[in-house]
């Protein structure tokens, strides 16, 4: 009877303990294949979401041209079909990666894509659209998180490597996995003509081509270029189909100098500001002199110029109640690619700025930031902002958590 | 004991049931888990390639050329570094061919393309291929079918500046006659009062007055048939004396002749039926701009044209303006899609001096289709159909567009084409030697 008893007793034992034991490696197997699950849940999700954006073009249609909120988020460009991105809808997404900047005349912050001095795209706050705004027009808001980066997929890095006459440049194309060889550069070279103080400069320009070699590098010599001297350097390289864009600078006015800051984009208004107005706001300083030209790239890679109304000026920095910024009207919605040269106390300088985010194959980060999540999906595509190859890709994360843990 | 040794045997049974259970439960590889859309990245890329038709001219280049090894190194360049790819090249073989699909050329940077791969097929199409298409007629499937273009050479057109009446009736028959059964050219007033009658003016069998759409290519004016003026048969039908207006009498008849024989009545530019126009029976009368052989309806013409349309009875002379001018106007949202459906391009905004009230609405009509958007209480351009209250039947349709001179007759086409619809049917691009198929396969290298 004892024997018996105790036998019952140790076998319930082994057993339940056996028991809780499987249960908790089953578990343990399920709460696996379940994370998987939502994993590719995420990843399904995250293609998805990225094909949505990118292949609609928002309510209303043209709403990258307007000042309005859409009430439907897409950036597909509406007069094209497939993964052709408006330059226009891009240009207002509020930029994650440069630091905003505060502008006391407007009472404005601007969201700030500034690809090194002198290539600047600020757009304020009140036209760009904002990550919340997006993530409740996409229905995700606080269910995933989301970062959306759309960048060149040619890269052309210009270096100088003899800086006195003659100037030499080194160009360097790459694409995202492989180096652009045989490709041809269409450049545009412009050099300041200096006119003296109290003069807004002018500047002249000519075109011509090379080739890259084997490893993606090509060489350029320009003339009469002494070291004072100020230019700009704008290079587009083409092969089958495949565009990127290059610019370089070199100026002595780094000091006083024009930024320009997207003031409308209804209106196509820029605001010229003195530099001294956004960055030191110190005693009154010397009024900067500018010439504005408008050009857009033509099909055989050569820059028209288009007129603009008020193309120079002078911007005065201190004294006042003295309006402190010039307007200035862009004539079209084509992109193009403003360009300003300035004079300030005879310091010379070039300042771009892109009309339509492709122009000068600006790249744009909107959204959060990814780090530290648990789990991330991401999906790309191959796409064309005004002819110029970009790559989308999207980073996609659960605001949920998986509340799997048995 | 004997417990214990049954436990220890359902031990041993579970065990073995988890163990056979996590063998076939294997969990994927994670590159599985959340793989790139490698068919979206192939088919992008490939759309990428193809912007300015780069891949196009390239397939169709022989083998040995150097656009080949570019065509590689784009796409090298533009695929991320852990994607490999395979590209092939095909003919798309069509007639009696026994094979659907030939192999033309192929190049690859892997000898295999990893653990996962997918792809993107892209259709390309010769740069000489010559595409057909072909537009269903009108009235194939119903009534109707006829388009008259008003083309009378004893008429004189007004608000037409730069162009004639004849000129705008050659025009619109290019561009309209492929979509009608028959289109036929009103030569003269005489041939007017034969369809105003019911009657045939040509022998085309596919002919048929009722159902018809007629457009007045005169603008403002309108061709009045001899018998309808002053001291003719039908003086009564065209002539309302002790009016300062005499000759809205003769809109009022139109209007009728529109509703019982439901046509399509068209106005192509400005206010419509402003004047007449006779040059034999008005030889010495002129509109006061220094063009004879026309007489003033005024503003009453309209209002006579829709008194008639809505069969009231007795005609009351009424010269109230009913246009208004809303300035610049913008192309409806339907009207722009079936600019891109039949490649029609008017500039999409115009400036509109003469558009309708909506208050013409209360004779009976509905507005089916906005060529341009409404502005206030005017509609720009619109067709408006005529149904009697508690009738389903459409009995006469009205196309007016209120647009300052001159005219842009792809309006009118477009205005027309908006309302009827017919489908274009496209040649299909599989001829021999003129389309290829491009196949991008991409895979996955590197990493599980």
């Amino acid at each position: 009877m004892a024997g018996s008893t105790i036998d019952h007793l140790v076998s319930v034992t082994v057993f339940i303990g056996a028991l809780l034991l499987f249960i908790s490696l089953f578990n343990q197997s399920l709460q696996t294949a379940i994370s998987y699950q939502q994993h590719r849940n995420l990843a399904a999700k995250c293609s998805d979401l990225l094909d949505g954006m990118l292949l609609t073009p928002g309510i209303p249609s043209d709403w990258g041209k307007s000042n309005c909120t859409p009430t439907g988020f897409g950036l597909q460009d509406p007069e094209f079909t497939q993964y052709k991105l408006s330059p226009f809808s891009l240009m207002r997404l509020m930029s994650s990666s440069g630091t905003p900047l505060y502008y006391d005349p407007t009472k404005s912050y601007y969201s700030n894509i500034t690809m090194g001095f002198g290539n600047f795209l600020l757009v304020p706050y009140a036209l760009a659209i904002n990550y919340s705004t997006t993530a409740k027009l996409l229905g995700v808001n606080n269910t995933y998180g989301f970062q959306l980066t759309i960048k060149p997929v040619i890269t052309v890095s210009i270096t100088e490597t003899h800086a006195a006459n003659p100037l030499i440049l080194n160009m360097e194309v790459v694409g995202t996995g492989f180096p652009l060889s045989n490709a041809t550069v269409s450049w545009c070279f412009l050099k300041i003509n200096e006119k003296g103080d109290q003069s807004s400069p002018s500047y002249t320009s000519f075109f011509s081509t090379t080739y890259t070699d084997e490893d993606g590098y090509a060489s350029l010599t320009v003339d009469n270029v002494d070291l004072n001297d100020s230019y700009a350097l704008i290079a587009y390289a083409h092969i089958s189909g495949l565009i990127g864009i290059g610019y370089h600078e070199r100026i002595t006015g780094y000091k006083r100098y024009v930024i320009p800051l997207v003031d409308s984009f209804e209106d196509k208004r820029v605001l010229l500001a003195h530099s001294y107005d956004v960055h030191n706001q110190g005693p009154p300083e010397s009024s900067v002199f500018y010439n504005a030209t408008f050009v857009m790239l033509t099909e055989d890679f050569t820059l028209r110029e288009m007129p603009m109304e008020t193309a120079t000026g002078k911007i005065v920095y201190g004294h006042g109640t003295q309006k402190t910024y010039q307007n200035l009207t862009i004539p079209t919605y084509n992109p193009g690619i403003l360009i300003i040269s300035y004079q300030s106390n005879n310091e010379y300088g070039f300042v771009l700025m892109p009309w339509g985010i492709s122009s000068m194959a600006f790249p744009v980060v909107f959204g959060h930031d990814p780090f530290g999540q648990e789990w991330v999906a991401t999906d790309m595509r191959q796409v064309i902002v005004n002819g110029i190859a970009y790559q989308a890709t999207l980073a996609l994360w659960s605001l949920e958590g998986y509340q799997v843990i048995g | 004991m004997m417990r214990t040794i049954e436990v220890l045997l359902v031990i041993i049974i579970i065990t073995s049931a988890f163990i056979v259970s996590s063998f076939y439960a294997v969990l994927p590889q994670p590159r599985r888990i959340s793989p790139l859309n490698l068919r979206r990245i192939a088919l992008s890329t490939l759309q990428t390639l193809d912007v300015n038709y780069a891949l196009s001219e390239t397939v169709f280049k022989d083998i040995s050329d150097s656009a080949w090894a570019q065509l590689q190194i784009a796409i090298s360049a533009c695929l991320p570094p852990n994607i490999v790819y395979n590209l092939t090249v095909y003919e798309v073989q069509s007639g009696g061919e026994t094979e659907l699909y030939r192999y033309i050329n192929s190049f690859s940077n892997a000898a295999d393309l990893g653990i996962q791969s997918d792809a993107s097929s892209y259709l390309v199409a010769s740069s000489n291929v010559t595409f057909h298409v072909t537009p269903e007629k009108i009235g194939a499937h119903g009534g109707g079918g006829t388009l008259y273009i008003l083309n009378c050479s004893d008429a004189n057109g007004w608000w037409i500046t730069g162009y004639t009446a004849q000129s705008l009736a050659a025009d619109l028959y290019n561009l309209l006659s492929p979509y009608f059964q028959a289109t036929i050219m009103v030569q003269n007033t005489a041939q007017l009062r034969q369809i105003m009658d019911g009657n045939k003016i040509s022998s085309l069998p596919q002919e048929n007055v009722t159902n018809a759409v007629v457009i007045n290519t005169f603008g403002e004016c309108v061709p009045i048939p001899q018998v309808y003026c002053q001291g003719y048969e039908r003086q009564n039908e065209g002539y309302y004396s002790g009016v300062a207006y005499p000759y809205t009498r003769y809109c009022y008849t139109l209007g009728q002749k529109t509703r019982i024989n439901n046509w399509t009545w068209v106005s192509i530019v400005g206010y419509p039926l402003y004047y007449v126009s006779n040059t034999v029976v008005f030889a010495n009368q002129q509109n006061d701009w220094g063009i004879y052989g026309m007489q003033k309806t005024y503003q009453g013409g309209i209002n006579a044209f829709l008194q008639g349309l809505d069969n009231r009875n007795p005609f009351q002379y009424d010269e109230t303006g009913i246009t208004g001018n809303p300035g610049v106007v913008y192309l409806s949202p339907e009207a722009k899609y079936y600019c891109n459906y039949y490649g029609i391009y008017p500039s999409p905004y115009q400036t509109s001096t003469r558009a309708l009230s909506t208050s013409i609405l209360d004779y009976h009509l509905n507005v089916t289709l906005y060529v341009f958007n409404q502005v206030g209480n005017y509609i720009p351009g619109a067709v408006y159909l005529h149904v009697f209250q508690g009738d389903t039947k459409i009995t006469g349709a009205l196309l007016a567009l209120g647009l300052t001179r001159t005219p842009d007759i792809r309006l009118t086409a477009l205005g027309l084409l908006s309302y009827y619809k017919p489908r274009l049917y496209r040649s299909e691009y599989t001829a021999s030697g003129t389309s290829r198929l491009v196949v991008l396969q991409l895979g996955q290298v590197g990493g599980i």
